[in-house]
């Protein structure tokens, strides 16, 4: 009875999509949500960073022009936002490590802007260095 | 009380229909309405073929769970001004089979919720200084989860994962570790201890923000780990 | 299972009860409700499991029904009902002189008791006003409103009942003066359809009388609502009584997390139309803080009306001079054949009235069966939805 139940009526599940129908969502959800979007901007780096090392295979006239390119502005601009990335999907990460063991389950909100008030700091030294120096 | 009117978005959607629409309604309410009060006078007022589920009216029968502006709420225990839209929105609960506009076949999640074997009465915590009355065993109580449904509505890897056991049962799962009350533990360890079961979990948290009857799932969820841990680790007693 | 099909009207306790009865003695039944199962009164009472001492003085008759019930419940739902007893509170002298006549009327009925002196109830219930003067202990409990009945609704299930919420009674078919079934509107398909049936039993509660109306007979009810108020918290494990009169806000009912006080007494037309008014609110407040202090600065969970269907004397004004026992009518009295009204009556009598229901329906179709309801131990509530 229950499978024609089923058969009969539509499940509504938003699969993937959930993840990021943050509207009226609290603290945790967001933070789920950027978590994974970071994830996969981090995966889609690590391929282009592969591609980028194997130029080395193709001799140091492909490499040094790819250097140079790396120099630009808008190019640093791109790191800046992978520091970004990478500080929010780490600092994060950690704090699911800990809530996901049961430590500060209750505190998952005082731990995160902790942490990102950490993921900040490092943000601005970091974006320094890239920028400036 | 001074009336003013509100409007109604209401999701609908009979067996048979391609697609579910949207019907708008104008209510008349009070600083005491509730959502769920504006639905049955929509239903007996305007048009008596939408169908809604509903019980208690006190938020202990769990049944009129919905979603209203986007967030999963208790309608009967949900007022309608606090709100503070001109239109609101009310669709059903997500992640379950619709049955018709607001009502969702909560069939598949008792068929989860029901292998915890959550007994339905536990020991009362409260008023641990007061005398048990002769006769009585010890301070009982009703278990504090309604079974609405709103944590797994809400839950983004219910939403991805159909098989994930979802924060209800795991939370009911932990209550029987916690209380056993002649429940075999072991078992239920075993069926939650899996890719489905507590180490799905996110820790999105978003089940304990939604939950109306203080059963903090997304921390029970964390309690089970741990609890698995200790047993892992052989440092548990149990 | 017999090829006689009983269809029954309304999904509260009551139908409930009656498809799980009928369905035990081997008849085919299909229950029909135009909402959820329990979304009318059922579902919205105080939570209590009476022993039928609220009773004892001026309804005997219930007062029995309720404490027989009472001990065939806990044996045919374990594990469904917070049993920390009750407790009948005196506060004030005049509620002291109330005490003999509720003493002897609880022996009448079979109500079992227990005295308590100030300092005994306030050690089973540091809560209480201090004023209290004694208190008498009797098997009360808590009960789930909506949970009870759909064990009842749950082992129909399993014994063959079909059940089909949504589902709103449009009309009765009629062959010149006997009903031989309904026609109904499935709303969740918004398709209309007919049922056939032997005997057709309404059990729509406080709807009972317009039910009743579509196969042109009349059914003296009287939509009764009360106001009922949940605040949060427990202030007390047993379900505390004022010891008097039965009047308003005298009852408060500790409910999982929950203590609901309740309830007012007033008389409608309409079960649909029912108001919630602030003065009762305010009443519920007052009345139970007389017994319990700390409910004066409570947080309010919710507030809500829930109609009674008392068996009445058109005339009555509050409801409370309705007695709360039930009522069956076979409606061939009226020269209606093939209908039958089951009314009046308590969420603790649901089965008794249903056992009555049956027999005379069981009688109607020439049988003879006997109830089983007594023992029958029920499924848990979850196997309602998973069946």
């Amino acid at each position: 009875m229950l499978q024609e139940t089923r058969a009969l009526h539509p499940v509504r599940r938003r699969g993937w999509k959930g993840w990021f129908a943050v509207r009226k969502r609290h603290l945790g959800y967001v933070a789920f949500a950027l978590n994974r979007l970071t994830g996969l901007g981090l995966v889609l780096y690590l391929i282009i960073h592969l591609v980028v090392l194997s130029m080395l295979a193709r001799g140091p006239e492909t490499w040094d022009a790819f250097i140079e390119l790396a120099k630009s502005p808008a190019f640093l601009l791109l790191d800046v936002i992978l520091l970004a990335g990478i500080l929010f999907h780490g600092l994060n990460g950690l704090r699911v490590i800990l809530v996901g063991l049961g430590i500060g389950v209750h505190r998952h909100k005082e731990l995160f802007w902790g942490l990102m008030l950490l993921a900040a700091i490092l943000f601005i030294f970091g974006a320094w260095g890239f920028l400036v120096v | 009380m001074s009336e003013q009117k509100v409007t109604f978005r209401v999701f609908r959607y009979k067996q048979g229909d391609t697609a579910p629409h949207y019907d708008t309604f104008t209510v008349t309410v009070n600083e005491r309405t509730t959502v769920l009060e504006a639905l049955q006078a929509i239903r007996r007022d305007q048009d008596g073929t939408l169908v809604i589920r509903h019980s208690c009216h006190h938020a202990s029968c769990g049944t009129c769970g919905m979603r209203v502006n986007g967030k999963e709420v208790l309608a009967c225990v949900t007022n309608v001004l606090e709100l503070g839209t001109p239109t609101v929105t009310v669709e059903p609960l997500q992640n379950a089979p619709l049955i018709s506009d607001l009502v969702v076949d909560m069939g598949p999640f008792y068929e989860t919720f029901s292998q915890a074997h959550l007994p339905f009465v536990r020991r009362s915590e409260y008023l641990p200084d007061a005398e048990v009355a002769e006769g009585v065993p010890f301070h009982m109580r009703f278990e504090s989860c309604i079974e609405c449904g709103l944590c797994v509505s809400a839950c983004p890897v219910v939403a991805s994962d159909a098989e994930y056991l979802g924060p209800a049962a795991l939370a009911a799962v932990w209550r029987v570790v916690q209380e056993p009350r002649g429940t075999e533990v072991p078992p239920l360890l075993d069926w939650v201890n899996s890719e489905h079961g507590c180490w799905r979990c996110h820790v999105a948290l978003e089940c304990s923000e939604v939950c109306p009857s203080n059963v903090d799932p997304g921390g029970n969820i964390m309690a089970l780990r741990q609890e698995l841990v200790r047993r892992a680790l052989g440092l548990s007693h149990g | 299972m017999s090829s006689y099909h009983v269809v029954i009207i309304g999904g509260g306790a009551t139908g409930s009860a009656l498809a799980h009865d009928l369905a035990l003695r081997g008849i085919r039944v299909t229950l029909v409700e135009r909402g959820e199962v329990t979304s009318g009164t059922t579902g919205r009472h105080h939570g209590l499991l009476h022993s039928g001492a609220r009773y004892a003085v001026k309804d005997q008759e219930s007062a029995k029904e309720c404490i027989q019930e009472n001990m065939i419940l806990r044996k045919i739902a374990p594990g469904s009902f917070e049993l920390n007893d009750g407790l009948f509170v005196a506060i004030t002298e005049e509620d002291l002189a109330y005490y003999d006549d509720f003493m002897e009327g609880c022996a009448v009925c079979g109500i079992p008791t227990r005295t308590l002196s100030r300092e005994e109830a306030l050690r089973l219930e540091p809560n209480l006003n201090p004023e209290v003067k004694l208190a008498v202990q009797v098997p009360d409990g808590t009960m789930d409103a909506m949970r009870l009945p759909l064990r009842f609704l749950a082992t129909a299930k399993h014994n063959g009942a079909v059940i089909k919420p949504y589902t709103e009674v449009l009309s009765f078919l009629m062959e010149g003066q006997t009903v031989t079934g309904v026609h109904v509107r499935d709303h969740t398909s918004g398709k209309e359809y007919d049922i056939g049936a032997d005997i057709v039993v309404n059990a729509a509660g406080p709807w009972a009388e317009k039910i009743a109306r579509m196969a042109g007979v009349d059914v003296p009810v009287q939509p009764s609502p009360g106001v009922l108020v949940a605040v949060w918290g427990r202030y007390n494990n047993m379900v505390i009584n004022r010891l008097h009169r039965s009047g308003d806000g005298d009852i408060v009912v500790p409910q999982r997390e929950l203590s609901i006080i309740g309830t007012s007494s007033w008389v409608v037309d309409d079960p649909d139309k029912l108001d919630v008014p602030e003065e009762h609110i305010r009443l519920m407040y007052e009345k139970g803080a007389e017994m319990i202090p700390a409910l004066k600065h409570a947080k309010m969970r919710a507030a809500w009306s829930a109609a009674r269907p008392l068996i009445g004397s058109r005339g009555a004004t509050t409801g409370r001079e309705l007695s709360r026992t039930f009522k069956c009518f076979d409606h061939a009295d009226e020269g209606v054949e093939g209908f039958v009204t089951i009314t009046g009556g308590k969420a603790t009598t649901a089965r008794a009235m249903a056992e009555t229901t049956a027999d005379v329906v069981v009688r109607k179709l020439g049988l003879d069966i006997p109830c089983r309801t007594r023992e029958v131990v029920l499924l848990p509530h979850t196997a309602y939805y998973t069946q």
